[in-house]
Order: C-alpha cells, then structure tokens, then sequence
C-alpha cells in the first residue's frame, strides 16, 4: 500500500467526521419539546435552562410566566408561586429563572432570546436590594450564568444607543470574557462603532452551533421537582382561601423553624449557620451597603428590554428577617434607602407594579431563612402575582431615562419617596 | 491592570486538543520528512508548560522550577558518585539520595493534609507525583549500573515530557532516549499516526462521553441519593445506592484514566514517542495478580520494580525472612502500603492497600492450591468466566473504598 493511501486511510475518516460535524452543527434543525420537559425545564432552576433559548421561547408561548430573581426562588414550601399555580389551576404558570448569584446583568442577557414572546405579555421580577453591592454582579456568578448564545443574540441586534454601550463594555468588563469574536465585538459595540461584515458573518454561524446546540441538549439534565412541588401542593386545602393558606403556613413554618431563635429554617441554620459560622456573623453587615451600586445600571438595561418589549411587570422587593437583621447588625435604615432608591427609579419610568414587602421582615413565618422570602412571604407576594395575572395582557409603553445609566444616579443617596397609592401623581410623571 | 491568562489545564476539554495539534503539526511533519525538530519540541513543550502554570497556578509553576533544580542537584550529584573512578557504591549514599528525591512529595503529601488555612503556601503542582517517580527511577538505575551518563537535556525532556506531565503514563528513561534519539522511518511513523489517531478517538469516546455519564451524569444523583437513604436508615448506612454507587464509580475512574493515558499516548505517538499503555482490558482480569498487570499499569509495574523487587532482593540478602511465601507476602504488603499511602494520607487509601495486599496474598495461596489439586479441580469455560466475574466484584469492591464514599457517608468527609 502506498504511504500517501495509508495516510488517507487514517486521516479520511477523521477529516469526514469534522466534516459531518460542522455541517450537522450548521443545519437550522427545528424541535418542539414536550410539554412534560418544559415543566420540568420550568421549576428546574437549571442553568443550561437559563443561559438557553428555545426552551423558554416556547414555553412563554404556551402560557408560562417568566418570574426573574435569585436564590428565593428556589424556597420551595407549599406556598411557593409555583406549588399555588399549580394546586389552584392558575391561568399560568410560573417559569422559574435565576438562582444563587444572578443579577440584573445576567437576567438582561437571559431576556434577549425571547423579546418577540414577551412582546406584550407579562413578567414577575423579584429585585432584592442584596444584589446592589458596591461590586455589582459578581464575577464568579456571571461565569456560571453567562449565555454566549444569548450575548451573540444581543450583539447582532446591537445599535449606538446609549443602552447598548454600556451593556457591552459591562459585559466586556467581566472576567469570564477572556478573548475571541464575542470580546472583540462587544467592544465595538460599546465604543459605538459596528461590527465588520466577517464578524458578522463568524457571529451568525457561531449561533447557528450554539442554537443547535441548545435545541439538542438543553432537555437533558433537568433537576426534576414536579415530585416535590405535588408533595407540597397535597399540602394545601383544596379551595383558595388567604385564611386557610395562612394556617398551613404558620403550622408548617413552625414545625419547620422551631430549632432557632431567628425563625430561620431548621435545616438551614443547622448546615448553613453552625455555631462558628454563626459567632462569626454576629455584627458584620453593619457596613454593608445597598446604595451606592453599579447595580442600579445593570437594573436600568433590565428595565430598558422590558420597555422595548412593552412587557407588563410586576416587581416584588422583598425584605430581611428582621431578627437576622438585628443579629448581624444589617442596617434597615440602609436598607430602605436603597428600596426607595429602586422604588423611584421604577416608578419615575412608568414601572408602577410594585409590591414593596420591604418592611414585613418582622412579620411572623415571612422569611425561611435569613434574606429569603418563605411561608407567608409567599402569601403575600401571591396577593400581588394573582390579581396581576389576572388583568388582560397589553401593550405598555414606558418613560425610559439615560440618566440611570450614569455614575451620578448609582452613586446618589437621596431620592424623593415615591408613594405608591397615590396613582394620580405617579400618572404625572 | 486586568490580564486575562489563557490558562490551558492538559486535555480537559475538546477545544484544547485543536490548539495542541496545530501545534503539533510542525513535529509531525517534520517526523515524516525525517527530521525531528527539537528545538522546535522545546519550544513548544515550554509554551504548553508555561500554559498549565500560568494564570492563577504561576505558584505551582514556582514550585516546579523549585523542585526540579533540586531533584537536578541529587541526581547528577549521584550520578558523578557513581561514575567516578572506583566509585564505593555505599549503600548509604544511595539510600540518601532516594530519600532526599522523595522528600518533596513526601512534604506535599502530608502538606496537603493540614487543616485549611495552616499552610501558608501553595504546596506542590501539578504532576509531581509522576516526575518524583521517573526520578527515583533513574537513582535506581545509576545505583544498578545500567544507566553510566545522563544528558542533562534529555533529562529534563524526560521529565518534563509535556504529554504525559500531569499523571503519566510512567515512562522509563532509557526507553524514553532511545526514541527519543532516533527518528522514525516513513513505514513507521505512520504505524505511529495510524495508533495516534485511534488512541485519540477512542480516549475521546472514553473521557469526554463515557466517562462524563457515568462520573458527571450519573454519580452525583446516585451519589446523593445513596445520603439521603443511609441517613434515613442509620447503622451502617448501607443502602443498595452504595452498591450503585460502586459499579459506577468503577467504570467512571476506569473511563476517566484510562481516556486521559490514551491522549497522553496518543499525543506522544504523533511526536514519534512510545510512551507505554496505562490499561490493558483490566475487566477481563481473571485474578487480582492478572488485574494489577492489566490496572494503571506504567505504575504497577515501576511498583513491582522498584519496591516490590528490591524489597524482597534487600530482605533475601539480609536474610530478613527465609521462608520465601511468607517473605513474598511481607513484600506485597510493603508495595500496596505505599501505594496506598501514596494516594494520601487517609484511612480509606490506606484501608484500600490492605485490601488488594490481602487479596493478592490469598490469591497465590490459591494458585498454589490450584497447581498441587490440579486433577481434582474442574477448569472449564464455566470456571474461567466465573473467575473473571468474581475479580471483577471484588476490584468494584475496591474502588468503592478508594472513592472515599464511605468515609463520606459515615463521618460526612472524604
């Protein structure tokens, strides 16, 4: 056998292979996912999930609700959004997205897959005032959720505005983005210039892959809670009642905190808060502050991309265990400072759907553990979420600022307080 | 200033293979006109070195250069006392010198077992482990004779060998020179890329697909369940997860290796390099003796021939034990407890030693029983089947002690 036969026999195969790869990576291939998977995909919290696209598409079109936050969503008690929907039959139901760490930069780039499904639908936002550090979105927590589909998504639809810049020299700021098509394009972007043809085009292909990519395996992996969340909905009377819904809370969350003084969750405190843990706690939020954050930026991109989808919101804020609070020295004076400073920048915007729970830390089972709404706290954002979900969906129409873009406004610590019944003079704005 | 290292970890996803073999691509053509570009290998061996410990692991490549400058100093400083004229050969010096070559994995060792926070530094690096044995390796050697002159380039080739830096396969250094000095001929070298290439698929096949299902997949669900149901049972927590647990284990640490020794293997084919085979179908093992030679075997075998063999050589000669059985025995006890050792300083490696050194030691007492009751015994296909599947229990049985599961599910650390 001639060499150069031997060397195709070894090579042929492999080049074939990449080959067929490429052009397999590269065929617009179209899926549905069952209705089965997408329910899963919904309370999973999955990250593959969150950083995708098609899953999410076609379950905002099929009714399900995006609820945006962090680590609270995964509070998984019987009084949960999603145990309520699904034990009363709701008109919709919630797609959980966020967890641990996520923050108004990530969401942001979550949201560009699906801005034609929101188009004129509605959303629920947790905001937490935690999540307005002086740091800002939290590097190692962007690894985790940063979607390269989604970010391409967004540079290919980029323009010179002011929001567009700024969301891609943040993006280009963090870690994560080492070098490659995307950096160098996200620099263009937020130095207001365009992007070249073959960047486009090393773009377009690049999410032709990743978008297969998501349709082949994002289905795969899926934390399954269904079993969890219809063990937790056995729980609950079988007519929709606050009173009745208060009662299984207070006796659940009884049963569930009793180890504590803090009304914190028993597992919680006893894994998360063991006693050298929690010396070392006692005191040491008492510098910690929500006000002055580049975080108000990030949320101000959120914001915009709900205003260009014309999406309905309704933001919860939710508050800290007032005991936990006290313990660590956490100041609420601080605290709602910085809820009025979110507050105005809602409202000043035309965003008037808030259900501020800001000052309920105190209240009785309100909290499961330390920063995170449970129990009753749930009770009361369903006060706020079913009469929302119940209005007709249209088209909203918003009065967005620059200005919360810049230094002065992240940096700002007096805001007018916004009061939220009074619809007339907020109509002024 | 904010640099963004590009950090490359050897092997450790699809992407990283494009870069190395465009890197490689000069070698391999090289190869096959006929010449091997060294300058060009050490160029590129350095670059993909310095990509390892860059970035957040400049300190483990500290350490590296640290160490091999030290490890440098007794090796050629044994060797000139070794090859000097009239050389004494004291045992004394030759036991100093492997001493002085193992110190620093030794310190990591116990280095690494220190509640967090009390070493102020950043202890070893990555791969030290696989250099400290080719080193031990070639003291030994110069202590026997067979290795007279040492080229201090070669040598640091040989220990920096970028393939097969992070977990081996174990080469030998005179294996190691003599490809190394040599080129290939044409009809050869593509025999090489003919087994670089499968090697290479067959790892991909392993590590990156099988090894992810059974170790990324499906371990930590079994792993978790197999908690929360020993929690629930309490005693010895033993729920049928563990045995789950076990079998998946197994084939995941099988997977996991035995793909990254066949890129290691298969880098080093694409170079012209014949770095030994790791595994050899170590499942079809049809006894524990016939497991260890088919198991991570560049190891087993520098264990057999640098622990094993001179152990018992050293204990003949001073007529430690005179019973031979008993003193093959005492010899694998001393191999498994180093190795176990060896993996770390905890209970269940060392436990894991135990285990295999009672097993091999039972297993001869049965081959000698087998060769003496040979007319009475049946073998036949039944038998030699049943052999295979029971071998195969009991090394699943093994490397659930190995995994450290245990220790986790009964004092909830591992």
């Amino acid at each position: 056998m001639s060499n150069r036969r031997r060397l195709w026999q070894i090579f042929g195969p492999v080049i074939c292979a990449f080959i067929l790869l490429l052009i397999v990576f590269l065929i617009p291939w179209d899926r549905t996912f069952s209705k089965e998977d997408i329910f899963e995909a919904a309370n999973s919290q999955n990250t593959t999930v969150f950083k995708g696209v098609k899953m999410k598409q076609e379950a905002f079109d099929d009714g399900y609700v995006p609820f945006y936050g962090s680590s609270e969503l995964s509070r998984l008690d019987p009084l949960h959004p999603s145990v309520l929907a699904q034990k009363y039959h709701r008109n919709y139901k919630p797609f959980l997205l966020g967890g641990p760490g996520s923050q108004s930069l990530v969401h942001f780039i979550g949201m560009q897959g699906t801005s034609s499904q929101l188009k004129d639908k509605k959303a629920v936002v947790i905001i937490s005032p935690q999540w307005f550090t002086k740091q800002g979105q939290n590097p190692q927590a962007f690894e985790l959720y940063y979607s390269p589909l989604e970010t391409i998504i967004f540079l290919l639809n980029a323009k010179n505005t002011k929001t567009d810049r700024y969301a891609a020299k943040r993006l280009a700021s963090m870690p994560t983005m080492k070098t490659g098509a995307i950096k160098t394009s996200l620099k263009l972007i937020a130095q207001g210039k365009k992007l070249t043809k073959t960047e486009r085009a090393w773009l377009e292909a690049r999410l032709r892959m990743l978008e297969n990519e998501d349709k082949f395996f994002s289905a795969f992996q899926l934390r399954d809670r269904i079993q969890k969340i219809n063990d937790q909905a056995k729980l609950l009377p079988n007519t929709y009642s606050i009173k009745g819904l208060t009662a299984i809370a207070n006796e659940q969350a009884a049963k569930h905190t009793n180890s504590n003084r803090f009304g914190i969750d028993n597992r919680f405190f006893k894994t998360r808060l063991p006693h050298k843990e929690l010396s070392k706690l006692r005191g040491s939020q008492r510098k910690f502050d929500y006000v002055k954050s580049p975080e108000y930026s990030d949320f101000q991109l959120m914001l915009e991309q709900f205003a260009k989808q014309h999406t309905n919101v309704l933001f919860i804020i939710p508050p800290v265990n007032a005991k936990w609070a006290k313990y660590t020295g956490l100041s609420q004076k601080m605290y709602e400072q910085s809820v009025d400073k979110i507050r105005y920048q809602l409202a000043s915007q035309g965003f008037e759907n808030i259900a501020d729970l800001s000052k309920d830390g105190h209240r009785k089972y309100f909290m499961q553990d330390t920063i995170h709404l449970g129990w009753n706290g749930w009770i009361a954002v369903d006060k706020a979420v079913k009469p929302f979900m119940s209005t007709p969906n249209g088209r909203y129409n918003y009065a967005i600022s620059d200005y919360f873009y810049s230094k002065h406004w992240q940096n700002r610590t007096k805001v007018k307080k916004i009061d939220l019944t009074d619809k007339a003079s907020l109509k002024d704005k | 200033m904010n640099f963004n290292f590009i950090n490359l970890q050897p092997y450790s996803n699809p992407q990283y293979f494009i870069y190395l073999l465009i890197a490689l691509l000069p070698i391999i053509i090289g190869l096959y006109f006929g010449k091997r570009l060294k300058n060009y290998e050490a160029i590129f061996s350095l670059v993909f070195l310095f990509l390892i410990f860059d970035g957040n692991h400049w300190q483990e490549g500290i350490n590296l250069i640290i160490y091999l400058i030290y490890e440098f100093l007794i090796t050629f400083g044994y060797l000139h006392y070794r090859t000097k004229k009239d050389s004494p050969n004291k045992s004394w010096v030759f036991n100093l010198a492997v001493v002085l070559a193992i110190l620093p994995l030794t310190a990591v060792k116990i280095l690494i077992q220190m509640p967090k926070g009390t070493v102020p530094f950043v202890v070893g690096f990555l791969g030290i482990s696989y250099i400290t044995f080719k080193n031990v390796q070639v003291i030994m050697e110069t202590r026997d004779g067979v290795i007279k002159q040492i080229d201090p380039l070669t040598y640091a080739r040989f220990l920096l060998f970028f393939p097969t830096i992070s977990s081996g396969p174990i080469d030998r250094y005179r294996r190691f020179k003599s490809d190394y000095e040599k080129v290939p001929s044409r009809e050869e070298y593509i025999g090489d890329l003919q087994l670089a290439v499968r090697y290479l698929f067959q790892g991909f096949l392993y590590k990156f697909i099988l090894g992810w299902f059974f170790g990324t997949y499906l371990l930590p669900k079994i792993a978790m369940r197999g908690l929360i149901a020993g929690n629930a049972i309490g005693g010895l927590k033993l729920s049928w997860w563990v045995v789950a647990y076990m079998y998946v284990y197994t084939m995941y640490l099988f997977f996991d290796f035995a793909g990254y020794s066949l890129f290691a293997v298969s880098i080093s084919h694409f170079m012209g390099i014949h770095t030994p085979m790791n595994f050899n179908k170590p499942f079809i093992s049809k006894n524990i003796k016939d497991f260890w030679n088919r198991w991570h075997m560049t190891l087993s075998f520098w264990f057999r021939d640098y622990i094993y063999m001179r152990f018992t050589f050293f204990a003949m000669k001073k007529k430690l034990i005179k019973n031979r059985i008993r003193l093959s025995q005492v010899s694998y006890f001393v191999l498994f407890l180093i190795m176990g050792f060896w993996h770390g300083l905890t209970w269940y490696y060392i436990v894991y030693g135990i285990y295999h050194a009672t097993a091999i030691c039972i297993n001869d007492i049965w081959l000698r029983f087998k060769r003496k009751h040979k007319d009475q015994l049946p073998s036949n296909k039944f038998t030699q089947w049943f052999a295979i599947f029971l071998t195969f229990q009991f090394v699943c049985l093994g490397m659930l002690i190995f995994s450290g599961y245990l220790s986790q599910l009964w004092f909830g650390w591992q």
